[in-house]
């Protein structure tokens, strides 16, 4: 019985600790952060079509916007750090 | 009742049919949301909403439900918690029908921390709070604390199964306990 519930704490601590990784929503292989183009690009960028830039955050090498598109609508979207190109989710591209 | 052996007869009702559903329905809702967080599509929001939905008819039933689903019945006084904390130490606390003063402060902290996950979630997904990395870490942060009393009860309950002798997980499917004896406080 210690044993089965010690297993189920670890893996309750488990869940509890991998908040920081990715999410394997998209992936892109961009390979050091110090060759990649700066965010603020890329918000200068999706600025520049109407967009209001919420967040950008790293994922899986990927840049992770968090916006208000042009027609209002929030959008979560991928963009490569090297080329600041829309990254199809892993899930679309699986299609 | 001598004999050790616990019969049909002396069994009894404690936990209502609601309060059953709820219970599990709650755990199948809180472990759906959390596996599906990072899935592309609405099924992480809308369990969230669902789970959203349960709580308040708990809350309710806390008030209008059967006697040992009642806030009222289970709800103890800071002092009475203290104390009872205090023979649960020396091992030596009583059983309880209904939840015992640690369980009932749990039941209250899960439904607050529950409550608190998913209305951080659907604020961040609001127009306002969209994209916002306080309220992200918010969420996060509820979510954890969940887990860590998820896994506070489960050490709870196996130890008053043990203790008292009873399997109080079966119990929440079938809703009977053992009739109140001796020491036990109904």
């Amino acid at each position: 019985m210690n044993r089965k519930l010690s297993s189920l704490v670890f893996v309750l601590a488990m869940m509890a600790s991998s908040s920081g990784f990715a999410t394997g929503l998209a992936t892109c292989d961009s390979g050091p952060e110090e060759n990649w183009k700066p965010s603020t690009e890329l918000q200068a960028m999706l600025e520049a079509k109407g967009w209001t830039v919420r967040r950008i955050k790293v994922d899986a090498g990927c840049y992770e916007v968090y916006a208000v598109d042009e027609n209002g609508k929030k959008v979560e979207a991928y963009f490569h750090p090297l080329t600041l190109e829309p990254v199809p989710l892993d899930s679309e591209k699986a299609n | 009742m001598h004999s050790g052996k616990v019969t049909r007869a002396s069994r009894v009702l404690i936990w209502d049919l609601l309060v059953r559903c709820f219970h599990w329905s709650l755990v199948v809702g809180f472990f759906a949301a959390y596996f599906t967080r990072h899935n592309p599509g609405p099924w992480h929001e809308w369990i969230g909403y669902a789970v959203l939905t349960l709580l308040p008819i708990r809350l309710l039933w806390g008030f209008v439900g059967s006697r040992y689903a009642r806030f009222a019945q289970f709800v103890r006084s800071p002092t009475h918690t203290l104390a009872y904390s205090k023979l649960l130490l020396a091992g030596r606390q009583p059983r309880y029908l209904g939840h015992n003063p640690l369980g009932g402060w749990m039941v209250l902290a899960l439904i607050g921390s529950v409550l608190a996950t998913c209305i951080t979630g659907w604020l961040y997904t609001t127009d306002y709070f969209w994209g916002l990395e306080w309220m992200e870490e918010l969420h996060d942060g509820f979510t954890w604390l969940s887990l860590m009393l998820v896994g506070l009860h489960i050490t709870g309950v196996i130890h008053a199964s043990r203790h008292g002798k009873e399997n109080l997980p079966a119990a929440m499917v079938h809703g009977r306990k053992r009739a109140a004896s001796g020491n036990d406080v109904d």
